[in-house]
């Protein structure tokens, strides 16, 4: 009776409009064992995941529980298997309480009333049990994205779940923290738990997992035993072809001073302390400096104060010599500044409007595209065939393309296009590979250095620590609103990084060398 | 001072009751605009109901026979039926933003246009006038409750507390203050308030933990029909003696303004009711207002014109969210369509 | 040649344009319904009366009234027509107004307020400067010109509120809507401009050709006679294709629209996003309190003054004018002259039926409530639901979100 596998899924079938997310995929889970699923952005790993948690029904295939056939028709029927996800955007109420988070949806109740003494003793032992300490009373929006990530986790125990899927776990925490989260998944497994583990990320699979299974465009490309394969056949079988790991660059050449921030301070939103609190750095012209830091310590205020998107508290903002504190995003445009934003679609795009309207979105005004206030459509178009040549765009119907209908990669291109083309002497790239594919990473990596040859001073942010590593000329890490450190990446190790950006160690008020 | 008091409870109650209506549609993640249309609506329904009943034979004996309980049924009665209206009327709106995705404000607004429009249409065909009354006998004299209910003379003096809590009052007021303090409960307490208000801040995480969104949504929205058309009648009852006009003189939007200065909390809405019902008592009856019982009507003597205190409430509102509108919380996810496909 | 046809069927403006003839038949049918089930229940409408009153729904503007044997005679009726454009007139400018501040991602729901602001000033300058002293042609421009910048002020408020505090437009509208008809009664009851002379119009204000004072005609009495249509309609006209060429043609309506459909893109593009909302809602108001001056200064209308209790319709109606145009400010002279039929149709149908008005406004309800989900009916017409899908449903998300939260605000 006893199948050797928990969880078939059995040539699965997914479609949505003008693309197929998942053809004919299958996907074996042994009882007890930690089995990833390794594939790049946009392979179908997520899609795949929701067919098995009833967010979707699969066009065709089948999905068998312990040998015997089940149809899962939404979460409530994926809880019933005691299948158990934690979702790569958590799906936490901010506003309401962790233990809140936990029980909803599973409440116990007495005439429709909450019974929450029950469920916070239940909770507490299995935090115990598991040592995953969380603060039950704490609101979700008060907490760091490690206890988050434990509520979630503690979701799923709640409910009993013996089949646990983490998506993309890895990329919200520090190399501690991580080694943390494979331990846990280590106890688990030993439990009798079948854990699936969705990443991209080589290294993690090669120490955690027993099998891995591979996707590359919507395709299985097999399942493979961890102990009969190395990282270089894996990202082989992922991308379809050798990748270059690392970008190959000449050494820096640091010119003069291009930004010089003093003491800037940024105040935060929802809280009494400062978002960015008192930041001072340089970046020279010629030289990649990379701001590191685990998501939330303030990289997106300290972007948002030097561009002027939000108003600074205190602090000096220099740029090619000429102070920029108090000026206007337009101003600090018109000084020499181009930035990649974080958010492609809330800051980067008008989605609803034409690509070339896009690329012009800072330049209209320019005498080169309007006259007497009326805009000139001709010179509009002719700069935005030039840009989608030069940078290789790829669009259904050139300029008149419509931002939202091109994908993640040429919508990146495109931003990068119009930034870079305007060839100013500072460019702030916010996470400019996020969500990307690896060729796409590849290409906007070379752009970045190519500016930095060029004598432009790069500000790069960036969570990826492969990333950060790999580019840049020296890293500043944040935490907490500070600069705790600064490190040059030729002698620095990622683990030391990690220690910093968990707040573990620092440096001196503005980061001396290391 | 009695006077005041009573005054604003009477415009106070409904406008808790709809503020509240607009926090169960907000925290299921639908913005409600339309409570004004289906405060007009309800009110509407109430007259009528209570304007074609008053012929049962059942109620004209008990109007001739001073049978007040009955009266009291009949006006509970009137108070359901435009509460089951409202909400069917407010299906309109759910349909339109849950099942079509369609822009809140502009399905809101639309629900806004049409109340008026069919009611004065069906007031103008029933009865051929401009406002709909009832057919004998005024809202005083069939509902409200006072010491002649009661068979005590006008003169004897019940204190402070029984004359402003107990005589000349309606049962209304008191229903909608026990119905509101049911409704806050549910809220924060249940199982089905947990996950109404994980709606309207988070519809995916929701939706991962196995709670129906659409339903959730229609429950809340629907909720909010029906106390906002409760709420329309009981503010034609106590306030516009039990007439229908398909007007309400943008008190729905007041409520909405309520709600936000409440911060989405019902506690904080009693309170702000409260201040924005003294404004509105000011403004409508500013004249007749006697503060501390001297026989001196200050407020209509200072020779402050009658039209800024008309303007009163409009200016308290706006003042109220300038200082507001920075802090405030507004559920995350209100106004944005719900689809299962995109997570 | 079938290549042709679905091309034209194939075009977005071609979908927006049935979406929206869509949305007028299911209105003028929900029309229909209620009239016929009204006529069924009440017994003194007998089914003829039912069949007239379904007849002049759909076309009531060809009414010439009932001939001698009391049967609705029908034709070319020159003076509803001409009626029609004189009632097009505000409703065009109210639309346009709508429209305007729609791009800039505004719900303007202010026109009436702003439509009073301007019918004041407009009012008042008219009958206020001596035409003995100031010829009457000035007078109307100062007063045009008057009851715009009444309305661009008045629009500015919540335009301010809503850059400089984040408060939703849509609330602040109402209630300076609201404090706008206290302030128009207030100040026409303080002033000399009430109407004294003529016994059947007491609580009304003055024509304005009470002070020599009226929009030139420019010929349109002789084509369309017995009506009040004047040279305001061409005005309106004019004023609409101006809006078009600055929404479509110039740099400032290309920035009003980058902030109308993403405000956190145009910040970061360095437009500046608080500028344009306040800009936005000025001109909004210009247009509304441009249409009330075009519509009083007529002069063959009397106001109405004590209106604390009532905002104007015309306001209101500019909604659904601009939505079923899509916003487009040449759909808009259109849709407004479409509006101001159904008002032709609604004064018809008190006249000769035993129904009223408010059945017209019904109809224009049922149209706003059908046009909050265009998207989908465009949809249901390419028949390829899933890719538009996500436009209908994350456009409001990007628009909603600056009301919601904080601006620059952190999300996802």
């Amino acid at each position: 009776m006893d199948s050797e596998y928990i969880i078939e899924m059995l040539n699965i079938r997914k479609e949505f409009p003008g693309i197929v997310a998942n053809d004919d995929i299958t996907l074996q889970l042994r009882r007890g064992e930690i089995h990833a699923l390794l594939g790049e952005n946009g392979a179908g790993k997520s899609t795949l995941m929701s067919v098995l948690f009833g967010l979707y029904q699969p066009e065709a295939g089948e999905i068998r529980k312990n040998g015997q056939t089940v149809r899962i028709h939404n979460p409530n029927d994926a809880t019933a298997l005691h299948i158990g996800m934690v979702h790569q955007h958590f799906k936490l109420v901010d506003v309401f309480t962790v233990l809140d988070n936990i029980i909803l949806g599973a409440e116990d109740t007495k005439l429709g009333f909450l019974q929450k003494k029950v469920a916070r003793k239940k909770v507490q032992e299995l935090s115990e049990k598991y040592k995953l300490q969380v603060d039950l009373d704490a609101k979700v929006e008060d907490i760091t994205v490690g206890m988050q990530q434990r509520t979630e986790i503690l979701k799923m125990l709640y409910r009993d779940n013996e089949i646990l899927i983490f998506d993309e776990p890895t990329a919200v925490l520090t190399p501690q923290e991580i080694d943390e989260l494979m331990e846990i998944m280590r106890g688990f497994a030993k439990e009798g738990k079948s854990i699936l583990f969705i990443t991209h990320k080589l290294n993690e699979i090669m120490a955690v997992a027993d099998r891995c299974t591979v996707l590359r465009k919507g395709k299985c490309v097999g399942t493979v035993n961890i102990a009969d394969t190395n990282q270089q056949e894996l990202s082989n079988m992922m991308v379809g072809r050798p990748v270059q790991l690392q970008v190959e660059k000449m050494p820096a050449k640091p010119g003069d001073v291009i930004l010089d921030v003093q003491n800037l301070t940024v105040h935060a939103k929802n809280s009494k302390k400062n978002a960015v609190h008192d930041v001072s750095f340089q970046v020279r012209g010629g030289e990649i400096v990379c701001i590191a830091g685990i998501d939330g310590n303030g990289q997106s205020e300290l972007v948002y104060g030097l561009t002027g998107l939000e108003k600074t508290a205190g602090g000096h903002v220099t740029l090619c010599g000429k102070d920029i504190s108090k000026a206007s995003v337009h101003k600090r445009s018109e000084a020499g500044m181009s930035h990649i934003p974080e958010d492609r679609h809330k800051h980067g795009l008008v989605l609803d409007d034409t690509l070339e309207n896009n690329i012009v979105l800072q330049s209209f005004q320019e005498p080169r595209f309007q006259k007497l206030g009326f805009i000139k459509k001709d010179a509009v178009r002719q700069y935005a065939q030039k840009i989608i040549d030069q940078y290789d765009v790829r669009s259904g119907q050139g300029p008149v393309t419509v931002a939202r209908s091109m994908s993640g990669g040429n919508q990146q291109k495109a931003i990068i296009g119009r930034e870079v083309d305007r060839g100013l002497p500072l460019l702030i790239a916010v996470q400019p590979t996020r969500g990307l594919d690896v060729g796409a990473i590849e290409y906007i990596h070379k752009q970045l250095v190519a500016q930095r040859d060029e004598g432009k001073a790069v500000l790069l942010v960036s969570l990826e620590l492969d990333e950060v590593m790999n580019l840049s000329d020296r890293i500043l890490v944040m935490y907490e609103g500070e600069i705790v450190g600064e490190f040059d990446p030729k002698t620095t190790t990622v683990q030391e990084l990690g220690l910093y950006m968990a707040g573990a160690k620092r440096d001196g008020k503005g980061g001396a060398q290391a | 001072m009695t006077f005041l008091i009573q005054q604003t409870l009477l415009y106070a109650v409904p406008l808790m009751i709809v503020a509240l209506a607009g926090v169960f549609a907000e925290r299921s993640g639908i913005i409600n605009l339309a409570l004004e249309g289906i405060m007009i609506f309800g009110a509407f329904i109430g007259v009528l109901f209570v304007h074609s009943m008053q012929n049962l034979e059942v109620f004209t004996t008990a109007a001739r026979e001073g049978d007040w309980l009955t009266l009291q049924g009949l006006e509970l009665l009137a108070m359901v039926v435009a509460a089951i209206m409202g909400a069917v009327f407010s299906l309109l709106l759910s349909f339109a933003s849950i099942n079509l995705r369609a822009d809140q404000t502009i399905g809101g607004t639309a629900l806004n246009l049409m109340a008026p429009a069919l009611v004065l249409f069906l007031i103008r065909v029933l009865v051929n006038q401009n406002t709909l009354q009832m057919q004998t006998g005024d809202a005083a004299s069939w509902f409200m409750i006072k010491k002649s209910t009661f068979g005590v003379k006008k003169s004897v003096d019940w204190g402070f507390f029984g004359e402003t809590f107990l005589n000349k009052i309606y049962i209304a007021t008191y229903i909608c203050i026990i119905i509101f303090i049911v409704l806050a409960i549910i809220l924060y307490k249940t199982r089905f308030g947990l996950r109404l208000r994980s709606c309207g801040e988070n519809p995916q995480a929701a939706d991962s933990l196995g709670i129906n969104v659409y339903k959730m949504r229609y429950i809340g929205t629907t909720i909010s029909g029906a106390l906002a058309g409760m709420g329309g009648f009981v503010y034609s009852l106590t306030t516009a003696n039990c007439t229908a006009n398909g007007d309400v003189a943008g008190f729905g939007f007041l409520a909405l303004a309520v709600m936000i200065f409440g911060n989405w909390k019902p506690l904080n809405i009693a309170g702000a009711s409260l201040l924005f019902g003294l404004f509105k008592c000011i403004a409508a009856a500013y004249s007749s207002i006697d503060i501390n019982g001297d026989g001196v009507y200050w407020l209509a003597q200072i020779g402050i014109s009658s039209h800024l205190y008309r303007m009163l409430p409009y200016l308290v509102t706006l003042v109220v969210l300038a200082f507001t509108s920075k802090k405030s919380r507004a559920p995350k996810a209100e106004g944005i369509p719900y689809d299962k496909g995109s997570r | 040649m079938k290549n042709k046809l679905s091309d034209i069927y194939g075009k977005d403006g071609t979908k927006k344009v049935l979406a929206s003839l869509i949305s007028i038949l299911v209105g003028l049918f929900v029309g229909t319904i209620i009239v016929v089930i009204v006529g069924l229940t009440k017994d003194t409408i007998t089914p003829t009366g039912i069949w007239d009153g379904v007849r002049l729904i759909f076309a009531g503007i060809f009414s010439t009234g009932r001939d001698a044997a009391g049967n609705l005679s029908w034709g070319y009726n020159p003076q509803s027509v001409g009626n029609m454009l004189f009632r097009a007139t505000p409703l065009i400018m109210t639309g346009l107004s709508v429209a305007v501040a729609y791009k800039t991602g505004l719900f303007n729901i202010g026109a009436p307020g702003q439509y009073l602001m301007g019918t004041m000033a407009s009012l008042m300058i008219a009958l206020g400067i001596p035409s003995e002293v100031v010829p009457a042609g000035i007078i109307w421009i100062l007063a045009f010109l008057g009851g715009c910048l009444a309305g661009a002020l008045w629009g500015c408020i919540p335009g301010l509120l809503k850059a400089l505090l984040n408060i939703n437009e849509v609330l602040a509208c109402i209630m300076t809507n609201w404090l706008a008809a206290n302030l128009v009664t207030w100040a026409f009851d303080v002033s000399n401009f009430k109407n004294m002379v003529e016994n059947t119009k007491a609580g009304y204000i003055y024509k304005t050709t009470f002070n020599g004072v009226e929009t030139p005609k420019l010929g349109l009495d002789k084509i369309f006679p017995g009506s009040q249509v004047n040279g305001g309609i061409l005005i309106a006209i004019v004023i609409a294709i101006a809006m078009y060429i600055l929404i479509n043609k110039t740099t400032l309506g290309y920035q009003l629209k980058a902030c109308g459909s993403n405000r956190h893109a145009a910040r970061y593009a360095g437009i500046n996003d608080k500028r344009n909302i306040v800009l936005s809602m000025a001109i909004a108001g210009t247009l509304s309190g441009g249409g009330a001056a075009l519509y009083w200064l007529a002069g063959n209308t009397e106001f109405y003054w004590s209106t604390y209790q009532s905002l104007p319709a015309i306001g209101f109606n500019g909604i659904p004018v601009a939505l079923l145009a899509v916003c487009n400010p040449i759909g808009v002279i259109f849709t407004g002259s479409f509006m101001a039929m159904l008002d032709i149709v609604g004064q018809q149908l008190t006249g000769y039926t035993a129904y009223n008005e408010y059945i017209t406004d019904v109809i224009i309800a049922v149209i706003v409530y059908l046009s909050a989900f265009s998207l989908v009916i465009r949809m249901a017409l390419t028949g390829k639901p899933k890719a538009k899908t996500e436009k209908i449903e994350k456009k409001p998300a990007a628009e909603k979100k600056p009301d919601t939260q904080p601006e620059g605000g952190e999300e996802a």
